[in-house]
């Protein structure tokens, strides 16, 4: 198992460094003079040059493609005195810690990775990231939630009640849910839901994590503003479930081995929740992991719509504006996520269908 | 008084059973009016081929059968009173499944969850039905796996169904069939996926138990040579109905029904060579229910041989060896298994030469191989003086034609989307065999009719077809291409035994008419042996033995072959 997991890291590492690889190639190539981005249209060619030397747009291709790794990796080499130097150890770019020197004026430090800054607003893109991400996140969890607690159950039902009036309706639904654009439904409920019965449900049209208080006392935690966005962005992933659990325990239920287990002289209800449901699990497992991963990366129309700021608002407002390094870091670390999770959801399989570990 | 003794001898009586299905708007019927007694501490062997509504019975008495109307009685005699199966509610029925009956079905590799521990399945049964805590489970379970033989108990406890082999997985089956001390045991065909040797330890392990603790069995199986070991008594079915019941050795000696007669007579026999293998319609339709026999005798056979062995061969193999890689293991080198290993053989213009072997032996990749189906490392094949292993896959191509291959399963070697004529004229098209559509549409109408089947099935698909007929749409698709050799991969594995003497008989006429040259794999030692002038027996990717087929049969030079040989149950009476 250990072993299992070591090797899926290393797998998880190789595929960041070509994602890694490609970003780098991809912004370098595109016809955009970052320089001019920076500082807007009206600037004079002295201050141009000088932001280019800032960014280091000046440099070779190669050395820029060092500087980007060195910038990116948690552990990095610098030149620590020669401000000169391409590989200037820079205080307001790094926190870094100095683990070891090494010839006349290099040193080894480890720091936590820096993304840039945006040509906006100048911030730190890993502090505009960390503060997007968690409310993306929180999103995404939430709504996958909704769809695992509905699709998983209300599918096995189906399952059990196949051909009932329960089973066509909830198969209606589904198909419904799968046809609905998100963007639509999103209008549609904050419509419905909070300005129609907005006197009922007490939920806003808009709204952050955080809201600011209309008492001047700072801002406060306001979760209500996730219902909306989050059963939205739950529906069709629910929907997906609902069918995939149901044929998938309708599938599993003929199988020999089930048989086995009814002729051992188990219950209906033990037979479904031992033998079966484990089983019938891969599928939507494998399905889960794909509509996770796609939302921690930001649910653009839905974070739009309701004005909710993460990720997926903050790329399109980069990429709006031209604004690379945001753009850059945040198809970095969303990279970085998405191998993550996919190197759980593995681990995840291994638990579920043992025959998995062997490959 | 001799009244009450029948009774109470009776564990299990069948009066009237009807089972029907429904189906779209009537009811299908597929075991009508069945009776028959179990006597408790005996085997009652149901012998029939598919589609006879042996299974089907077996699910009834556990009354696993879903949408299924059942008419009649099933009546299980136990402790001194009658249960009538049929009248119990759902959670009665359910405290005698795993408990007093118990059931082992077909496929082992199917029948345990692929995501559970062998130990716990085996668990639940003994916490449901006796009660017993966790501890006390688990060292019964153990025992259980000692008592069925299994080697390592604590191993296969942990183990998961797929670390472990066939055999060991149908052990696992059995010990959690009899966890409960079951007084009926009902077994559905527990040897048919298993290799030979294997069955043969699986029969002798029932017969212990059931003498230890005298279970009374029900066998299901289609195989006679089978059920003639294991069972006291028979029923025969065919198509749902009873046709001939009695104590094993009556019915096996004395047939009444035609259907029986058949039955035993299409069995391919060991110790003769016939010309012609009878199939059950002859005997069905024939005035007397009797079939005349042309034996070949064994010199006949051996001068044919002789002359075919004698001319040059048309295919020549070299150590031609297949390995595949096995995960590495840090600081050793790297181990590979051998599929193949160093195999060398010739084939003659004629010949059928014979391939036996177990399940991963390497027979498959064997005839594999020699059609370049799966490239091999090292070694020559040469076909006709020219080495086909080099040939690129472009000039192999044009050599394709020559070699062809019947597979075993006929339901997947169709594609279901073809129609049989397109399915068959495909390949010709790409041969350029014919001059035009039309000629080649005329060539598959006569190849059909050549392997008994119809002009009219041209237009029909793949769905509508036995498994019989598919696979002679299997041979007609090799046959238009005009081949020198086919390999016949299992090809007759999958049929009823009636039907499997028709395709040998149509695959000796066309290797006459043709004049063909086959390399004949199955792992069924008789048959091969009614086929082939030499036999191969393979294991672990070796060739052990190589022999003309009366030679091997009755003076076998290894152990390994006299095993195989043993192992082939037969219908012997003393």
């Amino acid at each position: 198992m250990v072993r299992f997991i070591v090797k899926r890291i290393g797998y998880g590492l190789l595929v960041m460094w070509g994602v890694f690889t490609v970003v780098f190639i991809l912004f370098a190539v595109l016809p955009v003079d970052s320089a001019i981005m920076t500082l807007g249209q009206r600037s004079d060619i002295s201050t141009e040059e000088a932001v280019k030397k800032d960014l280091g747009l000046h440099l070779p291709l190669g050395i820029r493609y060092i500087n980007f790794c060195n910038d990116f990796s948690p552990i990095s080499f610098h030149n620590a005195i020669n401000e000169e130097s391409n590989f200037y150890l820079d205080k307001d770019k790094y926190h870094a810690t100095t683990l070891f020197h090494f010839g006349k004026e290099s040193v080894c430090v480890a720091k936590t990775p820096y993304l840039g800054r945006s040509y906006q607003s100048k911030r730190p893109v890993l502090e505009m990231l960390n503060e997007a991400f968690p409310k993306t996140a929180l999103l995404a969890l939430i709504s996958i939630f909704i769809a695992i607690a509905i699709g998983i159950v209300i599918g096995i039902l189906c399952a059990v009640w196949k051909d009932t009036w329960f089973d066509k309706l909830a198969i209606t639904f589904s198909v419904m849910g799968m046809a609905l654009p998100s963007f639509f439904a999103a209008i549609l409920f904050a419509w419905v839901f909070a300005f129609l019965l907005a006197d009922y449900t007490g939920l806003n049209m808009f709204g952050n994590l955080y809201t600011v208080s209309n008492f001047g006392e700072g801002e406060y935690l306001d979760l209500k503003n996730l219902i909306l966005p989050a059963v939205t962005l739950g529906i069709r992933p629910a929907a997906t479930v609902i069918q995939l659990m149901r044929n998938s325990v309708l599938e599993v239920m003929s199988q020999n081995y089930v048989k086995t287990a009814f002729a051992k002289g188990l219950s209906f209800f033990h037979v479904v929740r031992k033998h079966v449901v484990k089983n019938a699990l891969n599928p939507v497992v494998t399905a889960i992991s794909g509509w996770l991963a796609g939302m921690m990366a930001g649910a653009v129309y839905v974070e739009y719509i309701f004005d909710y700021k993460g990720v997926g608002v903050m790329i399109v407002n980069g990429l709006e504006k031209y604004d690379f390094p945001v753009v850059m870091g945040s198809l970095l670390y969303i990279s970085i996520i998405l191998i993550t999770i996919n190197i759980i959801v593995d681990i995840i399989y291994s638990y579920l269908d043992p025959k998995a570990k062997i490959q | 008084m001799t009244i009450m003794k029948i009774e109470n001898k009776n564990i299990l009586s069948i009066n009237n059973l009807c089972i029907d299905f429904k189906a779209e708007s009537s009811s299908v019927r597929v075991v009508n009016r069945l009776s028959f007694n179990l006597i408790k501490g005996t085997t009652l062997g149901i012998v029939g081929e598919s589609g006879s509504g042996k299974s089907v019975t077996a699910l009834s008495i556990m009354r696993l059968l879903q949408e299924a109307i059942y008419a009649g009685e099933i009546n299980l005699h136990i402790d001194g009173t009658t249960h009538s199966i049929l009248k119990l509610n759902n959670k009665q029925m359910r405290s005698f499944r795993g408990n007093r009956i118990a059931m082992i079905f077909q496929e082992p590799m199917t029948s345990l969850n692929p995501s559970m521990r062998c130990g716990r399945q085996i668990e639940e049964a003994l916490q449901l039905h006796l009660g017993l805590t966790k501890t006390k489970a688990r060292r019964q379970t153990l025992r259980l796996l000692e008592e069925v033989r299994l080697p390592h108990p604590e191993k296969i406890y942990k183990a998961y169904p797929h670390e472990i082999s066939g055999g060991q997985k149908q052990r696992v089956m059995i010990a959690m069939a009899i966890s409960c001390n079951p007084d009926i045991l009902i077994a559905d065909e527990p040897t048919t996926a298993l290799d030979v040797t294997v069955q043969k330890d699986i029969l002798e392990l029932l017969l212990d138990l059931q003498k230890k603790h005298g279970i009374s069995i029900i066998f299901i199986t289609h195989d006679l040579g089978v059920v003639a070991k294991i069972a006291h008594h028979i029923v025969v079915m065919y198509k749902g109905e009873k046709v001939e019941e009695g104590d094993v050795k009556t019915v096996f000696t004395q047939p009444q029904h035609p259907y029986t007669k058949g039955l035993l007579a299409c069995r391919v026999p060991l110790e003769k060579r016939l010309k012609i293998l009878p199939t059950i319609r002859q005997i069905l339709e024939s005035k007397d229910h009797h079939f005349e026999e042309k034996i070949i005798t064994q010199s006949e056979w051996k001068s044919e041989s002789n002359k075919i062995l004698s001319s040059n061969p048309i295919l020549e193999v070299t150590d031609l060896t297949k390995k595949y890689p096995l995960p590495k293991k840090i600081f050793q080198p790297r181990d590979y298994f051998y599929a193949l290993d160093n195999i060398s053989f010739q084939l003659y213009e004629g010949e059928t030469l014979g391939l036996v072997g177990e399940s991963g032996c390497g027979k498959t990749t064997l005839g594999r191989s020699i059609l370049r189906l799966i490239e091999t490392q090292n070694g020559r094949i040469i076909y006709q003086g020219k080495n086909i292993s080099t040939l690129s896959s472009r000039q192999m191509r044009s050599l394709r034609k020559d070699l062809q291959i019947i597979f075993q399963d006929p339901y997947a070697s169709l594609n279901p989307r073809y129609m049989v004529g397109e399915a068959i004229m495909e390949p010709m098209k790409l041969h350029k065999i014919g001059k035009s559509d039309q000629e080649r549409k005329e060539k598959v109408m006569e190849l059909l009719q050549r392997v008994d089947l119809e002009e009219k099935h041209f237009y029909h698909y793949p769905h509508e077809f036995s498994g019989g007929q598919r696979q002679r749409i299997s041979i007609a698709r090799a046959l238009a291409l005009q081949p020198k050799i086919i390999v016949c991969d299992e090809s007759v594995s999958a049929l009823d035994v009636s039907v499997q003497a028709q395709i040998l008989n149509l695959l000796n006429k066309l290797k006459d008419e043709f004049k063909l040259t086959y390399l004949f794999i199955s792992h069924d030692l008789s048959v091969v042996k009614f086929m082939s002038h030499r036999i191969m027996v393979m294991k672990n990717g070796k060739i052990v033995e190589l022999n003309t087929a009366d030679d091997l049969y009755t003076h076998p030079q290894t152990a390994y072959t006299q095993q195989l040989i043993n192992s082939i149950p037969l219908i012997k009476f003393s």
